[in-house]
């Protein structure tokens, strides 16, 4: 069903058909569905490098279990949805948060963990320490904190998850193959 | 599947002169068939797998998501197939797009001598235990073109150690397997669960001689290892190989391996249990009264519930033991199970004249 | 000549590879799974602390020190407290000393616990990290009842510690101290004593006791090649004489003397004997205050001092030179992972792949000890 649609989305355009007949209902109930699915398994990367990634690696365990909401850590940027920056990024690593960011799969979402990647936290007066992961990649949440509680983060992740609730994945991708 | 075949023929007559096309049709739909049914066994067993690993860890695994959790994979599977699919620039690009139904490919094809149950089996082979030992291994190749085309070491290393395990383990787990064969006297593999029959699972192969009771466990680990689960999980050692071979993997390709490996959990455990433990012969035999759908209901319960038994078990060790290192892993293969499994042989050999 | 040939690779391990415990990066020469030559490139979280403690008051650098080491920030802290006090000349009331070795063990023990649970995932084992993140999550409810943080105490203060411990907070000690041990055992019998983790770590990646002192290595480090060594024995500061406990070193039990699983046990029994510096500690604390009278301004006077506590991770120093300003001249943090990184090339030739994990592992180097 949903392959069906989408391949009306991509040879019409999405407004014709939303004009013709009542598919309002169907295409948000399509997107719905997939959001839906999206939303309940954020792999985030382990990209642990300072203070916030103890409070990360606790992210993961007994106690907050990020398990219970559908997010597992995956080593590996292809494979992972959200990044995580737990940690301070120094500018000989902030080529290397680049890169990991682009190494991953769309559609990809970022958190900035913690005082240090928000701005740079007490560090903002050294000369080596990138002030801000926002300055070399896109952020979608910032957790205060130095660093943030496991609860902290876990409201980071669940945040993520409303925000993909709300995207038009189908329309995205519309105006992706049209553009 | 030939007996389906005759009787489609046979109540439909004007199939009878399309044999080809029926023929294809059939082949399609049961294909399909065994692909949906292994994408929901593979999707139950993560479900079942993370709930296992967080019950260990005194975690509670998923839950909020709905139906106690259960539907994680569903959800799971929506995402990786909306996922971008990357394709890095420097690969190897047909074998890395190859890779992942190769992967899938010899788990998929070892369901079709898979007997779930007396009359639920594909294809009843006369050389069905020796087409699974066949078909099992072309895992490998999947794993090894991915881990070539991969254009990335540490891919790289992870194949190489993955065919360096499954070629080496191939010895011992078929050298495990013969002595059932030659008990039950049949490379098929419903004669072997015939050749089960009996009450309360005395007359299970695992208990019918000290031999093949020694063999069990040379074949379970031998299966382990070929399916890369811990403690033989190599090629994809986490902390030592970032992911092993999948690591360039994304989306849906990645998911293909996925789907392979908890399939191959599932058919590791549905062997051991077809060629040791009894396969469908009922629980507690033939002693329930009951009758003729309700037996076959029931065999086919004890085929799952066995399989499901040795699911915990594959997963249990999964989530306790640490990793060996390569060269345990080969001196583990060369140096015991291989000597093991010959003596085991000429044991039962010798049981079998004396 | 043979018709094969085999040929080196340069292998990349890190900066984002999740057994390197933080962002450091490996240039490993192999051929094949044999490591001929590892290069550590460090300066990945080079945060410049000691620059940016030389425009800071004195009182201001505490902060900073519980990022210099996060898995054992109290020790970290403390030794800088205790150079600034021996630099003044003031004397901590003995209750202060008292919370300080207790908050000290404690955080020795949560910091190794981190160390154990990471090296047995390194070995591939999950769940004896989780078990140990279980465990840390008590006492880590204790750091925040005294502290009001988990990970980032900013406790200890020049001449004493911040404020008294909360009511309750005896009864919450002793109860970890009687909960901890059985859990402990619980833990060495997942993990410790499992066949295949000895298999991996005898005999792999040994240090000799004269390569330990020659590369000046410290803490569990050097006490796993055999060699009894600890600040709080040797050079006893705070109020650590006045306990009794062992310091356990590494016998060679499960292959050679100061391989990987030698270092592993030495942290399993520290943690036991924490356990029972607490429980003497928490008998022993005085009533009376918990700060020194200072003055809000810290002038020193001109002169150099260096001060060292035994941090989970080895020796950690603070030489600090005054110019009679009141902010330091300079400030030179030593740290134990720094040393455990130098000889990682020295070991690390014949190792496999696999066997260079457990070594860092084993030697529980973490990114912002080395880089500061």
């Amino acid at each position: 069903m949903a392959g069906r649609y989408k391949e009306g989305v991509e040879n019409i355009p999405i407004e014709q058909i939303a004009d013709a007949l009542f598919p309002e209902v169907i295409l948000t109930t399509v997107d719905d569905f997939l959001n839906w699915g999206r939303s309940w398994s954020v792999w985030y990367l382990l990209f642990a490098t300072a203070c916030c990634g103890i409070e990360l690696m606790q992210f993961g365990g007994p106690r907050t279990d990020a398990d219970r909401i559908g997010s597992v850590f995956r080593a590996t940027p292809r494979q992972a949805d959200l990044m995580i920056v737990a940690g301070t990024i120094t500018y000989k690593m902030a080529s290397r948060v680049k890169l990991l960011y682009e190494q991953m799969a769309e559609p990809k979402y970022v958190i900035s963990m913690g005082a240090c990647a928000n701005c740079g936290g007490p560090f903002w007066y050294s000369y080596s320490v990138l002030r801000g992961i926002d300055k070399v990649i896109p952020v979608d949440f910032y957790i205060a904190g130095c660093p943030p509680r496991p609860e902290a983060l876990l409201q980071g992740v669940i945040e993520v998850q409303k925000k993909i609730k709300k995207e038009k994945y189908l329309r995205a991708k519309k105006s992706e193959a049209g553009g | 599947m030939l007996q389906l075949f005759n009787w489609l023929i046979k109540t439909f007559p004007s199939l009878a002169s399309h044999q080809e096309l029926t023929a294809f049709v059939l082949f399609i739909i049961l294909g399909l068939l065994v692909l949906t049914f292994a994408a929901v066994v593979a999707g139950s067993l993560t479900y079942f797998e993370r709930k296992v690993a967080a019950r260990i860890q005194s975690r509670m695994g998923p839950i909020e998501i709905g139906l106690g959790g259960y539907i994680q994979w569903v959800a799971d599977a929506i995402k990786l197939l909306l996922k971008e699919d990357i394709i890095p620039e420097n690969v190897d690009k047909i074998l890395f797009r190859l890779a992942p139904y190769f992967a899938f490919l010899g788990a998929g094809l070892t369901y079709l001598v898979l007997p779930f149950s007396e009359k639920l089996i594909l294809a009843d082979l006369n050389v069905g235990v020796l087409y699974f030992l066949a078909v099992s291994s072309i895992t490998v190749i999947g794993i090894l073109m991915a881990g070539w085309a991969s254009y990335n070491k540490w891919s790289l290393i992870g194949g190489i150690r993955s065919a360096a395990q499954i070629v080496s383990y191939e010895i011992p787990s078929a050298l495990a397997v013969l002595p059932v064969v030659l008990y039950a006297g049949s490379l098929s593999t419903q004669d072997v669960v015939r050749a089960q029959a009996g009450w309360a699972g005395f007359h299970w192969m695992i208990f019918q001689n000290p031999f093949i009771f020694i063999s069990f466990f040379v074949f379970f680990i031998s299966m382990l290892a070929e399916n890369n689960r811990i403690p033989f999980d190599l090629p994809e050692a986490e902390s030592e190989l970032v992911a092993g071979y999948n690591t360039e993997y994304s989306g849906m390709r990645f998911a293909m391996f996925f789907l392979a490996e908890y399939s191959n959990v599932f058919i590791l455990s549905a062997f051991a249990v077809t060629l040791f433990l009894g396969g469908w012969q009922p629980l507690f035999g033939l002693s329930l009264k009951i009758p003729g759908t309700a037996v076959d209901l029931w065999k086919l319960f004890s085929f799952f519930f066995k399989t499901s038994i040795m699911v915990f078990l594959v997963l249990t060790i999964r989530w306790t033991l640490p990793r060996v290192r390569i060269d345990q892993l080969m001196g583990l293969c060369w140096k015991y199970l291989v000597p093991i499994a010959f003596f085991d042989l000429f044991g039962v050999m010798f049981w079998m004249v004396l | 000549m043979s018709l094969t040939r085999s040929e080196e690779w340069y292998l990349n391990m890190g900066p984002h590879h999740p057994s390197t415990h933080g962002v450091l990066r490996f240039v490993v020469k192999s051929d094949g799974e044999v490591i001929d030559e590892v290069k550590p490139d460090i300066g990945f979280l080079h945060r410049g602390i000691e620059k940016i403690a030389e425009r800071l008051e004195y009182n201001q650098i505490i902060p900073y020190y519980d990022r210099v080491d996060y898995l054992a920030a109290f020790n970290a802290s403390w030794s800088y407290v205790m150079a600034v006090e021996k630099l003044l000349g003031i004397e901590v009331p003995p209750r202060a000393e008292y919370i300080r070795v207790i908050l000290g063990e404690l955080n020795r023990i949560i910091s190794h616990l981190i160390s154990v649970g990471s090296f047995a995932l390194d070995m591939g084992a999950v769940t004896p990290f989780t078990w140990a993140i279980r465990e840390r999550e008590v006492v880590n409810d204790i750091f925040e009842m005294v502290t009001g943080s988990r990970l980032t105490y900013n406790f200890p203060r020049i001449g004493g510690v911040y404020q008294d411990v909360p009511e309750g907070f005896r009864e919450k000690v002793l109860q970890f101290c009687e909960y901890f041990p059985p859990k402990l055992k619980e833990f060495n019998d997942l993990i410790t004593y499992q066949k295949i983790f000895i298999h991996r770590l005898a005999n792999v990646a040994v240090i000799t006791p004269e390569q330990a002192i020659a590369f000046g290595l410290t803490g569990p480090n050097l006490r796993g090649s055999g060699i009894k060594y600890d600040l709080r024995k040797n050079r006893p500061y705070s109020v650590y004489s006045e306990f009794e406990f062992d310091i356990p070193v590494g016998t060679g039990e499960a292959g050679t003397l100061g391989d990987a699983y030698d270092r592993y046990m030495v942290r399993i029994r520290e943690m036991e004997e924490s356990c029972k510096i607490i429980k003497q500690a928490i008998e022993k604390m005085p009533d009376g205050p918990v700060r020194a009278k200072v003055p809000r301004k810290l002038k020193p006077p001109v002169g150099d001092v260096y001060a060292a506590t035994e941090a989970p991770r080895g020796e950690l120093g603070v030489h600090l030179i005054s110019d009679g300003s009141s902010r330091p001249y300079r400030m030179k943090i030593r740290t134990g992972s720094f040393a455990a990184m130098s000889i990682v090339n020295e070991v690390s030739h014949g190792l496999m792949i696999a066997d260079l994990v457990a070594l860092i592992g084993s030697l529980d180097v973490i990114a912002p000890e080395i880089d500061r």
